[in-house]
């Protein structure tokens, strides 16, 4: 009989079954790693450097996997970021009726022509040399096209924009929040051995890789890379007669469906882990906020991605199969709206994916080093829960001036007040953790700290753009981009550095050099507040955003030396972020060795041994309360882990 | 802040400037509160030894208190808009004067009716990024584009519409107080040339206008 | 080792998945919402002369839901170690979603012989794409149907080990169920 050849497959146990199952579709059954009692296989034999670093199935080397790839990501947006803001700062003024007088731009520094170049034609520096070659030869050099002698053409400004945008929306936040803490973290914090699904946790990462190649692959074919803004509004980007853009944007749209579906993956993994694998005795009512954040955003992403997925393969039909979804003809033509519903149906989602896990983040900060409870710890489940249900409701107030319905307006207006609420109990719910706390100004700390402030001003602002007849004047100008980098910026990445910061001890078994990070940490903060908060007054001023040159208009030609200032602090916050990525390698190998729990957290991950082995935990632990049990009275100790055994009461009544 | 706003020369939206401020001083507050107690957390419970955190596990009083205060905060702001965008998004009544504008990259190109009143006739006169109106006169703007959506944006009206392609949007109007040449950029991406897409707003007195209008349309 | 576990993981990932192929078609269905309710005339004028072919994908409708039960009776088979009556019955299953993909291929060519086209505005277009959608999940949904028919084959599955045809039947079922609100908005409505 065929059932007894397969005799063995039946005493597998229920586990592996259900993985080999599962993946069957999708991939080789690779030997299974999953999480099962007898694991201490996993100590005696060594794994290859392949399996080991590359195609690894462990949770935490994906985590990290995903975390240089977000920084490596990090630093690619940001410097198109500084080109564009040189273009920012000198551009040429034209000749305006009672403007300022006619000038010159200003090529890029390094890889710009000298002037003496530009005046005569004579070769002074390696740069003139470089031009030189470039202007000689027949051949259409990248640089020629996009930015001749060292001036970023208008075309390639628009593309600079929309790519740092879609970078660092879709390849440095989410992958490092969701793919790198949320990797990292979860199976740890929740005790258990890995992930439910290993492959699909590699399958994740690396079809990350494959999105971010292929869209970095989008500069370099002809016509140029996309350039209708991170936001694709179409028919602009459904027709390349309108930008002049090829297949740049067919790999933009590819790309992110590529991204679409490796957060799928990825969050079909959270979902399952966290719902499935909690260790004994870790109610989600016991889970960590951090936790709980990254479990909502799994599911928002879950939800939302799919639907740009559709909006995306409409545009890719519209651009290569000749329909016209985004197009309004006459006759039975399609529609211009249409496509930024879909868009920001997904998007709202998207923004609040963007900053949810940075709230969880700072919310663990914030309790271990004020060494208090979380005050509310439920109301502020409810808040992300809160937050994560009106999210879909609130879509259209980027679209209030789109030509939608007046009546639309008015509602969706009222629904983005109503989610500002959950913001602000959110904000005040840190405020009394820290009430009557003893905070200690670590680093990490002052992460938080940084976030929480950042962030209020974020929400602020986002009251004026609510705020329908004010946004009519706002909409699209610098004020939407302070409002935006005020909550990513301040808010996600500045929980994404003190996240670092603060688990980098459990991710590689050494602290990073605190004077390094102090430094970095005061510097990051100046230069980003020098950065983005003029760009309120620039966009009170009703100057544009995604214009290349701000000086083509008179009355924004008074904002030139604030332009130049906020360049100044965009170079200096990209150079300092340097100091970030020489601490965090150099600490990887000569960083101070950490102990188990250097920071006297409660939650989970500091039980295991540093730097975590294959499996994490020798025991899985099992959990007596609740995740922030700190300063609790008449306890000798400020700190009493969750997984500590019950024992005698405090004595009572103190 | 508040002083970096451009000349507000629109009789309808001069309510926009009020909101803006109100809600200017409501986040100051809201603000120099937040961030002040916050400071004054971090100075006063800052770890000292000898000293610990108190367990406080929340207040649901607290609690209730500021989600109110929040809550009656946001709606009240809300009510205050909806009359305001009422009255500046919805068709004017009664315009003295109709211009069609069509966005076209990257011009903004302004039609108007001519003598007969009537869009679509003999006598219609289109300009190139020129839009000519008397002061203090209702003018509605109907505003479509040829090809991309693009943005009508006039900051010193304190208007902003997007202009949708093969399709015409009747709810921009605006009546004008100060003569003078008003800039009129395209806030929404629509190509390499949107950055410079710039048409002008003249408003003229009624003299200087009716000059113009006999000089363009000769009897 | 852990809490209690109402659902495998393998379970619980398959219908975690369907939400999200669930907003896919969210996207798709709102996108044809907004062509439908922007045009006056459905089909728009320029193309009424093509009646989309309501009574044979009516019965292919029958077809795909008959197939949904039997990939039902043949989890309970499992469940209940009738292994040899499992594979028929997934073997039929099989054989259904192939028809309806051949029924509907079939009806594909002929509306395009009618002139019908992707390029047909966005009648034509949402028609193909949405249509399309489905038919490329029935398709994946056929494609994993035969691996687990290999695995029956293969004697892999028992009244204590059945996940496989579990899930399978999980997406199964969601796929024909999605089928006939398709069919009442495209075709019908
Ligand atoms: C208090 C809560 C918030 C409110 C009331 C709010 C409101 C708004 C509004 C009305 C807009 C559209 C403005 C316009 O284009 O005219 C907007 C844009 C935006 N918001 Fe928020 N927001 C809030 C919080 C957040 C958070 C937490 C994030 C993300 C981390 C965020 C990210 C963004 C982004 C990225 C845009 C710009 C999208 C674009 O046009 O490119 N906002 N916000
Ligand atoms: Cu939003
Ligand atoms: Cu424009």
């Amino acid at each position: 009989m065929q059932e007894n050849e397969n005799i063995s497959h039946e005493h597998d146990d229920d586990e592996q079954h259900e993985h080999a199952h599962d993946d069957n579709d999708t991939m080789e059954h690779t030997h299974e790693h999953d999480n099962d009692e007898q694991h201490d296989h996993a100590d005696h034999h060594e794994e290859s450097f392949i399996r080991k670093y590359i195609f690894s199935l462990d949770h935490k080397m994906i985590g990290k996997q995903f975390l240089i790839y977000g920084l490596i990501m990090l630093f690619v947006g940001g410097g198109l970021a500084l080109l564009f803001r040189w273009q920012l700062a000198y551009p040429e003024t034209p000749e305006l009726e009672g403007g300022k007088p006619a000038k010159a731009a200003k090529p890029l520094p390094i890889i710009g022509p000298s002037q003496k170049y530009i005046d005569d034609g004579e070769v002074v520096t390696g740069a003139d040399k470089m031009w030189e070659r470039i202007y000689d030869s027949d051949k259409e050099e990248f640089l020629e096209v996009n930015m001749p002698s060292g001036l970023i053409e208008p075309h390639f400004y628009n593309m600079l924009f929309t790519m740092h945008a879609t970078i660092m929306v879709f390849f440095v936040v989410v992958p490092i929040l969701v793919g790198a803490f949320g990797n990292f973290l979860i199976p740890l914090m929740i005790g258990t051995r890995d992930m439910a699904f290993p492959v699909l946790n590699m399958l994740s990462f690396w079809l990350a890789v494959l999105a971010a190649v292929i869209m970095a692959a989008g500069f370099f074919v002809p016509g140029g890379h996309a350039s209708a803004g991170w936001t694709g509004y179409a028919p602009l980007s459904a027709d390349p007669q309108w930008t002049g853009v090829g297949w740049g944007l067919n790999l933009w749209a590819i790309s992110l469906l590529i991204q679409g579906f490796s957060s799928l993956v990825g969050s079909i993994n959270y979902i399952t882990t966290i719902i499935n694998m909690r260790a004994p005795g870790m109610t989600f009512l016991r889970l960590p906020l951090v936790i709980w954040s990254l479990f909502i955003v799994a599911i928002l992403l879950l939800l939302a991605f799919p639907v740009l997925s559709s909006a995306l393969a409409l545009l890719i039909f519209d651009r290569l199969a000749g329909t016209t979804f985004f197009t309004s003809t006459a006759e039975g033509g399609g529609s211009s709206l249409l496509w930024q519903h879909l868009f920001w149906f997904f998007g709202h989602p998207e923004v609040y994916i963007l900053i949810l896990p940075g709230m969880g983040i700072a919310s663990e900060l914030i309790a271990v080093n004020s060494r208090k409870p979380i005050f509310g710890y439920r109301s502020m489940v409810y808040a992300m829960i809160a937050i994560a249900f009106l999210g879909w409701v609130v879509w259209g107030h980027h679209m209030f001036q789109s030509g939608m319905r007046p009546g639309m307006g008015a509602f969706f207006m009222t629904t983005t007040m109503l989610i500002a609420v959950p913001s602000a109990i959110k904000t005040f719910n840190w405020l009394g953790t820290m009430f009557r706390g003893s905070i200690r100004f670590t680093t990490p700390m002052l992460h938080a700290i940084a976030f929480v402030s950042m962030f209020v001003i974020g929400g602020l602002s986002g009251i004026y753009m609510a705020n329908t007849p004010v946004d009519i004047y706002i909409h699209d100008t610098y004020y939407i981009v302070a409002h935006i980098h005020y909550v990513v910026f301040g808010g996600s990445l500045f929980a994404i550095f003190g996240g670092i910061i603060f688990w980098f001890p459990k991710m590689y078994g050494r602290y990073m050099n605190d004077t390094l990070s102090k430094i970095h940490f005061w510097l990051t903060f100046i230069a980003f507040n020098c950065t983005f908060f003029p760009m309120h007054i620039l966009g009170v001023g009703g100057h544009m955003r995604r214009i290349s040159n701000p000086m083509q208009y008179e009355y924004l030609q008074t904002f030139e030396g604030m332009n130049i200032f906020i360049t100044m602090s965009a170079f200096t916050l990209g150079f300092v972020q340097l100091i970030l990525v020489f601490n965090f390698v150099w600490s990887i190998y000569r960083g101070k060795v950490a102990e188990k729990n250097p920071w006297n957290v409660t939650t989970l991950e500091w039980e295991a041994p540093t730097p975590v082995p294959h499996g994490n935990f020798a025991q899985i632990p099992t959990v007596y309360r609740g995740p922030y049990e700190y300063s609790v009275p008449g306890e000798e100790s400020d700190f009493i882990p969750q997984a500590q055994p019950e024992h005698a009461p405090a004595s009572a009544g103190d | 802040m508040l002083g970096w706003l451009p000349e507000n020369i629109s009789e309808y939206a001069q309510g926009v400037d009020k909101l803006f401020a109100l809600i200017y001083w409501i986040t100051v507050v809201a603000f120099v509160l937040v961030i002040g107690t916050l400071i004054v957390f971090l100075i006063k419970y800052r770890h000292r030894a000898g000293h610990r955190a108190e367990y406080i596990e929340g207040s649901t009083k607290l609690e209730i208190i500021w989600t109110a205060v929040t809550t009656v905060i946001v709606f009240g702001l809300a009510m205050l808009s909806f009359p305001e965008w009422n009255n500046l998004k919805s068709p004017a009544e009664n315009p003295d004067y109709v211009v069609q504008v069509r966005g076209e990259q990257f011009n903004w190109y302004m039609i108007y009716p001519g003598p007969d009143n009537e869009l679509g006739t003999e006598d219609d006169l289109e300009l190139e990024n020129e839009l000519y109106v008397p002061e203090d006169k209702l003018v509605q703007i109907l505003l479509t584009s040829k090809d991309v959506i693009h943005s009508f944006f006039i900051p010193n009206l304190r208007q902003k519409q997007d202009a949708l392609p093969n399709q015409t949007i009747d709810t921009l109007k605006f009546q004008a107080r100060e003569p003078g040449r008003y800039e009129i950029p395209c806030a929404e991406l629509c190509g390499f040339g949107h950055s410079g897409m710039l048409g002008y707003l003249i408003v003229q007195t009624q003299e200087e206008y009716d000059a113009w209008v006999a000089e363009q349309w000769p009897e | 080792m852990t809490e209690s576990r109402p659902l495998s993981n393998a379970k619980l990932g398959v219908l975690i998945l369907l939400g999200a192929e669930t907003m896919l078609f969210v996207g798709l269905i709102g996108a044809f919402l907004v062509f439908r309710m922007g045009n006056v005339t459905w089909p728009p004028l320029s193309i009424d002369n093509i009646q989309l072919p309501r009574l044979v994908t009516g019965i292919n409708t029958v077809l795909l839901i008959i197939s949904g039960y039997i990939m039902f009776l043949a989890l309970r088979a499992v469940q209940q170690d009738r292994i040899k009556q499992l594979r028929n019955f997934l073997v039929f299953t099989g054989t259904l979603g192939l028809l309806f993909l051949v029924v509907q291929g079939s009806e594909w060519v002929q509306l395009i012989g009618k002139g019908l086209t992707l390029q047909s505005g966005v009648y034509g277009g949402i028609f193909y794409v949405l249509i399309g959608c489905h038919a490329v999940h029935v398709l994946g949904a056929v494609i994993w149907l035969a691996i687990v028919i290999g695995m029956a084959i293969a004697g892999r599955f028992s009244s204590v080990n059945f996940t496989g045809v579990e899930t399978c039947t999980i997406y199964w079922i969601y796929v024909v169920a999605l089928w006939p609100i398709l069919y009442v908005l495209v075709y019908l409505a």
